[in-house]
């Protein structure tokens, strides 16, 4: 088998998208069908926002979801995914992670931020809250896996709700990231 | 919830029957060609301490989802999802030990009315 890809949640599932991100009516196939036409075999992570704040939630920024409640319901989700991740790892698979950048929670390399961002749901139009850095939950995965002495794997996210978006760059990265290992 | 793609429709589906085995049945196409969501179940090769955790997260998602009205399917399933289910307070969806695409594929029309 060449290797197991955790990807977020929504990859699977674009009903679990805040209002209005949804992109497709359920799995989201380019990118599942590069995974696949490789050969890698899919699992798929919780959504940490979906079973927190739920469908109804607003969009956010990472400091409006970062309180010590949502990080310990996102150590909670990602316990029981860095149990398999260390399966696989320790059965000698490779594994990657395949996140969603600009995610407060399942952001890879960019997340949101904006530390004024609060009350009624609304700020000047224009205001930039992506940022470089993780998601919560990401940063939660790492910091279980590092607990059981298993290496992050590889990951990127998807970059899907960007502004930049290139379907066909974020396929050549997802297939140099698999073949990176 | 209006504003987007969504198809309103969410399968819990055995990690087998998205990651097939040659020759073995391949749900991932007729999910997407009936505009279905996916919960992936744990895998069967998973031992128990792993599999728990991640089944009691598959069941309440789909909480989540049954609480706004959503259509929800099992297809295939996994020891212990009625339990699980149950816990969270969803009522038992509708399921299927699909044998074929198109068997799945009626399934699956037929529960997203």
């Amino acid at each position: 088998m060449p290797g197991v890809a955790f990807v977020a949640h929504c990859l699977l599932n674009q009903n679990s998208k805040t209002d209005g991100g949804a992109r497709c009516p359920g799995i989201y196939s380019p990118l599942v069908d590069e995974l696949r036409a490789r050969g890698w075999r899919i699992e798929q992570m919780p959504c940490p926002e979906l079973a927190f704040t739920g469908l109804n939630r607003f969009w956010a920024v990472k400091e409006q979801l970062d309180t010590s409640a949502y990080r310990r319901h996102c150590r909670r989700l990602a316990a029981a995914v860095a149990g398999a991740v260390e399966l696989h790892v320790r059965r000698g698979d490779d594994v990657i992670l395949v996140g969603i950048e600009g995610s407060p929670s399942m952001g890879v390399h960019v997340t949101s931020s904006d530390p004024k961002r609060g009350g009624r749901p609304t700020w000047p139009e224009g205001t930039d809250e992506l940022s470089p850095g993780s998601g919560i939950f990401m940063e939660e995965l790492t910091a279980e896996l590092a607990e059981r002495g298993v290496q992050t794997p590889r990951a990127m996210g998807i970059r899907h709700q960007l502004p930049d978006h290139d379907a066909q760059a974020e396929q050549a990265a997802l297939a140099e990231l698999m073949e990176a290992g | 919830m209006e504003g987007d793609e969504r198809g309103f429709r969410v399968a819990l589906v055995s990690g087998e029957l998205l990651n097939p085995a040659p020759g073995a049945l391949d749900a991932m196409p007729v999910l997407v060609e009936e505009d279905w969501g996916a919960i992936q179940l744990p895998a069967a090769d998973y031992p128990a301490d792993v599999a728990a955790p991640l089944l009691d997260q598959a069941a309440e998602q789909a909480e989540e989802f049954a609480r706004h009205g959503y259509r929800l399917a099992v297809v295939g399933g996994h020891e212990g999802l009625a339990e699980a289910l149950e816990r969270h307070g969803v009522q038992p969806p509708p399921q299927i030990d699909p044998t074929s695409a198109s068997e799945l594929r009626s399934f699956l029309l037929a529960a997203g009315r």
